[in-house]
């Protein structure tokens, strides 16, 4: 329902902008035909492409994103398939490394580019691709912080085609009814834990409480530690060095994880086997002041009525507070990549180009709700009022994610590393071990991995 | 069940019987509403808006919409989805059964030298992981161009359902009087014929409820089912996951339990409808046995 | 049994036709198991020499094939983690509780549900239901459920003065959680298979009992369960071979949390397959489990047999 509203608004939006924008792409379309990579396509023969992406967005790709991307390119179907996010790693290799993989391009999540890139089977664009590459789709407007989740040993292996912050949500009557200031992008971690005890209070008044200072991952859940690691970054401390040594398990590593546990004494009972769902949900009713998480989910927190409880005007948003060294936040950028094998590298490559150009990161972000990666489109005027807000807390996060290198470690081994620290950070979340021992251990095991 | 021996006791006796009977029936009635609740409340769910679903103390009173059923009706292909799923959990339940419960027969009612290992070795590997078989299928059933077929679901969910069909099968004859077969024989039946003549109508409520059994299993998975299709071979679970694991936008419990509850109906009305077979087989059982 | 009676038959025959005659019923008794052998021979030997072979070398995740023999490395690796030795004792428990607790309850419910009136089909069809929703829908149903904070299981419990109880976050109750939602869904997989066995019972026999003036403890104890004990022990068999390899009502529910708590070996193995994409180091776990399933499994089937055999 949501959904057709939001694609029947977008159409009829984007025919009025149209044509000034589609310009560039259409000159593209004409540009050099019949070469290696395959055309574009022609009315007697179109090219057929097909999409490996992640179930979350691939049917509003589908049935929104490409009819849009069809006015441009009107001789190439696109073919989305969907796969849920656990097993989409192992998917996307197993067809990626196949003589004759079965799809021609891919979305890949920001720490798995480097297992990606290293089959060897990616298109570098800024290289293969670069005589297929309009002379005004501009790299450098990119920010550096999403660009460089698609760079793999000096290669360009794919664009931000949906890029995700983890950020800090509040709710401002939560703050107003505690006799507390709203929170600004200065906000301090030492602040911020003077707060957090005034927050967990009763809304109507009196009686037990019926809110509470935060919700953000405690459960057992490979994104859980990307909370702590973002407090970690903000104290200036890192996951790994330059050599993918570990170097958590030290003071930083231990205050961030400690601060991380001590968030459960103001979070709402049962919050210790909360991930992202539940710490979604505990804010959208209201019921928590603060939520730590990806900026993607603002739309349906703040805006539709059919998914939350809460005003536009309730819900504010910026990077989480300020550690010793800087904010925090931490990256989470879906790639577009095009596989290396495919005879249709220059119409796949077409897509990408197109959705993380100017006007489609402008189309995306209005009609499918996701997030721009370029400096230019964030500083524009978005057609939706909300997402004013959001785009200037996003160039934000950006440069702070750029100056604290606020990302999983980059590596081919990046999953298991966040794996090894989801499974022996739980074990101090539930007591089991100190967070100094759940550390040691996590930082040994890393260390084994030789990232 | 054994009312016509009560007919000729003294009343007291008969009286306890009946409620005995009563208490019987209702608590077998209370304990199916027991293991019901967690359903019931998930057909709420399924008519409540997102923002409805979360709420603190739980509400069972709110607008009921049909949104959800609607919107993923169509938005996740779920037709053609389900019709796959009916195709492979049909195929695979069926060519189980027949295969299986031969086998199931050959262990229980034949002696035959090299057949008990066999059977033994087949149940044993179900000790694999079935995360361990995924990949390896994967890259068989992409070396013949398999991929995304129905027929390659329907090999991989036989590889588990035949063992456990086998070894049900196997209690089941085990437990028919010795006698059945020579009996067939005198009748001039062949081993085949009196396996499908006289010991499959016998053991009807086994071998419909080992049938149920299968359906279910093969309906509800979904590790083969993620690795061994794209799109056009594609079953319900897959679907169900995705919206489980939305990343982006948090799982629309709406959604799940909206397609959950679609999912359950099929299984639900087949199981019915098989009832009166299972009550026509207990008839024949009675009879014969 | 049969085989004897066979004897007798055919030498009533004449002496050439006995030796075809024989031939073909070798054949046709081989009939009954070959297909079941040839169909899982042809989709499983590949993938479990594969798994065998994998479990030595190492995978080069390029080209996904393996490309390096290293011996007994990844098991070596398996052994040194302390995670999977966690994970093999919370598998244990969870089985030593689930495991008896479906097999009572499913044979109880079987019983009651199978009283004879018109309703009986109807809660029979209903009671299969728990089996047939997604684990991961089920997971999160009962995720609902316990919640302390919009749950309705404490707001009951806080009604009657109880709890609240953190069933997710505490690992004593976390794990009680895994094996009450375990219990739910499988629990009707046990009462389907026992009410078929209830009712494949001749009725005879009961009549019989009865006649003799037998009670009903005397009937159950000496008539039904000698005959039973066929489909009791295969319904162990079976369920016990499915529940080894439960994870996802784990991961759904508790995501193997509080800290290891819930943690049972195959969601770890998929955790180490799926997420971490070690192949190698998984499938040799794999070959670990399955020998010690074999192992167990062997001695629940030479139970059985000597259960078959008192009888």
């Amino acid at each position: 329902m949501t959904q057709a509203t939001r694609i029947s608004t977008g159409t009829s939006r984007r025919r009025l902008l149209g044509t000034a924008l589609a310009l560039p792409a259409v000159m593209l379309g004409r540009t050099a035909q019949g070469q290696a990579g395959g055309g574009l396509g022609t009315a007697e023969s179109p090219i057929s492409i097909r999409m490996l992406a992640n179930s979350s967005y691939s049917n509003l790709w589908q049935s929104a994103m490409v009819p849009e991307f069809n006015k441009h390119f009107p001789h190439i179907k696109v073919q989305i398939d969907g796969v849920p996010y656990n097993e989409q790693l192992a998917k996307t290799m197993l067809d990626l490394t196949g003589a004759k993989p079965t799809y021609d391009f891919y979305t890949v999540d920001d720490p798995w580019v480097p297992q990606v890139a290293q089959t060897g089977h990616l298109l570098d664009l800024k290289k293969d691709a670069a005589a297929w590459t309009a002379a005004d789709f501009d790299w450098n407007d990119f920010n550096s912080a999403p660009l460089a989740a698609s760079e793999w040993k000096g290669g360009q292996f794919g664009v931000p085609v949906r890029s995700n912050m983890l950020l800090m949500f509040y709710n401002r009557t939560h703050f107003s009814k505690a006799g507390l200031p709203a929170p600004t992008p200065k906000l301090t971690w030492t602040e911020f834990r003077a707060q957090m005890p005034k927050l967990v209070q009763n809304l109507g008044g009196s009686g037990p409480a019926n809110a509470w200072a935060i919700s953000t991952y405690f459960t057992r859940d490979t994104l859980t530690p990307t909370i702590w690691q973002a407090i970690l970054n903000a104290h200036g401390g890192e996951l790994v060095d330059g050599n993918g040594k570990p170097i958590f398990a030290n003071d930083v590593g231990q205050l961030a994880l400690q601060t991380h546990i001590d968030l459960l004494q103001w979070a709402p009972p049962g919050a210790k086997a909360h991930g992202f769902t539940e710490s979604l949900q505990a804010f959208r009713q209201g019921q928590t002041a603060v939520m730590f998480q990806w900026g993607s989910v603002f739309r349906g927190t703040a805006v539709d009525t059919g998914s939350t409880t809460l005003k536009t005007e309730e819900v504010g948003i910026q990077v989480m507070p300020v550690g010793s060294a800087r904010a925090g936040t931490h990256r989470g950028i879906w790639n577009g990549c095009v596989s290396a094998k495919t005879p249709n590298q220059r119409a796949a490559w077409a897509f990408w180009q197109w959705l993380s150009s100017r006007q489609g990161e402008a189309f995306a972000s209005d009609v499918v709700g996701s997030f721009p990666a370029r400096k230019s489109t964030l500083a524009s005027n978005p057609a939706s009022a909300w997402l004013k807000p959001v785009f200037t807390t996003l160039q934000e996060a950006y440069e702070v994610a750029a100056a604290g290198r606020m990302w999983r470690p980059r590596s081919a081994k990046s999953d298991q590393a966040q794996q090894i620290l989801a499974d022996e950070t739980a074990r101090a979340f539930s007591g089991d071990v100190k967070v100094a021992e759940a550390l040691d251990s996590a930082s040994r095991k890393i260390a084994r991995l030789r990232l | 069940m054994s009312t016509t021996a009560a007919r000729r006791r003294p009343s007291a006796y008969r009286r306890r019987n009946a409620f005995l009977r009563q208490l019987r029936i209702w608590s077998g009635v209370a304990t199916c509403v027991l293991f019901l609740l967690p359903i019931a409340w998930m057909v709420l769910t399924s008519l409540k808006q997102q923002r409805d679903i979360f709420t603190t103390p739980p509400t069972l009173f709110f607008t009921p919409t049909l949104e959800t059923y609607i919107n993923y009706l169509f938005n996740y292909d779920l037709p053609a989805r389900m019709l796959n799923t009916v195709i492979v959990a049909g195929g695979a339940s069926f060519i189980s059964i027949v295969v299986g419960s031969m086998a199931g027969y050959a262990l229980a009612r034949i002696k035959l030298r090299g057949a008990t290992t066999i059977g033994v070795i087949i149940l044993l590997s179900r000790g694999v992981p079935p995360i361990a078989l995924a990949v390896p299928m994967f890259l068989v059933a992409r070396a013949m161009g398999l991929l995304d077929h129905h027929i390659t679901l329907i090999l991989a969910y036989c590889t588990f359902l035949i063992p456990y069909v086998m070894w049900l099968m196997r209690g089941f004859f085990k437990a028919l009087p010795d006698e059945l077969e020579e009996a067939a024989k005198i009748d001039g039946c062949s081993r085949f014929g009196a396996f499908f003549r006289i010991i499959v109508p016998i053991s009807l409520p086994g071998l419909l409820s080992t049938l149920i059994f299968s359906i279910i299993l093969a309906w509800e998975e979904l590790l083969f089912a993620l690795v061994l299709t794209n799109r056009a071979a594609s079953t319900v679970p897959v679907v169900i996951s995705g919206i489980a694991g939305d990343t982006v936008n948090g799982a629309n419990w709406g959604a799940l339990t909206a397609v959950g509850t679609m999912t359950v109906i099929p299984v639900v009305i087949f199981a019915l409808l098989v009832q009166k077979w299972l009550i026509q087989g207990l008839a024949d059982g009675a009879t014969k046995g | 049994m049969s085989t004897t009676v066979l004897g007798t038959r055919t030498g009533t025959r004449r002496i050439p036709s006995r030796r075809v005659s024989r031939l073909t019923d070798l054949a046709a008794r081989w009939g009954f198991v070959t297909p079941a052998a040839i169909l899982l021979i042809a989709t499983l030997a590949y993938p479990i020499g594969y798994t065998l072979y994998i479990s030595f070398a190492a995978i080069n995740l390029g080209t996904f094939s393996p490309d390096e023999w290293v011996g007994w490395d990844n098991y070596l690796t398996v052994f040194e983690d302390d995670r999977f030795w966690d994970s093999l004792w919370v598998t244990f428990v969870y089985l030593v509780f689930a495991l008896p607790l479906q097999m009572f309850l499913g044979f109880l419910s079987a019983f009651l549900i199978n009283a004879d009136w018109k309703g009986r089909g109807v809660v029979r069809a209903a009671f299969i239901i728990p089996m047939v929703i997604a684990p991961v829908i089920a997971g999160g149903i009962w995720r609902m459920l316990l919640d302390p904070l919009w749950g309705i299981a404490n707001y009951l419990l806080g009604i009657v003065g109880l709890g609240p109880i953190e069933w997710l976050a505490d690992p004593f109750w976390a794990m009680f959680t895994i094996i009450l939602i375990d219990t739910w869904r499988w629990t009707p997989f046990i009462t389907l298979i026992a009410s078929a066995a209830l009712l494949s019972l001749p009725r005879d026999v009961f009549e019989a009992a009865a006649i003799d003036g037998a009670n009903w403890w005397t009937t159950l104890w000496r008539v039904a369960m000698p005959l039973l004990v066929p489909v009791i022990a295969a319904t162990f068999v079976v369920r016990w071979l499915g529940a080894v390899k439960m994870f996802d009502i784990a991961l759904a529910a508790t995501h193997g949390g509080p800290g290891r708590a819930t943690s049972v070996v195959n969601l770890f193995i998929y955790e180490e397959a799926f997420r971490s994409l070690k192949f190698a180091e998984s499938a040799a776990m794999s070959l670990i489990v399955l020998v010690i399933t074999m192992v167990l499994t062997a001695i629940f089937l030479r139970g059985t047999r000597m259960l078959e055999e008192r009888n």
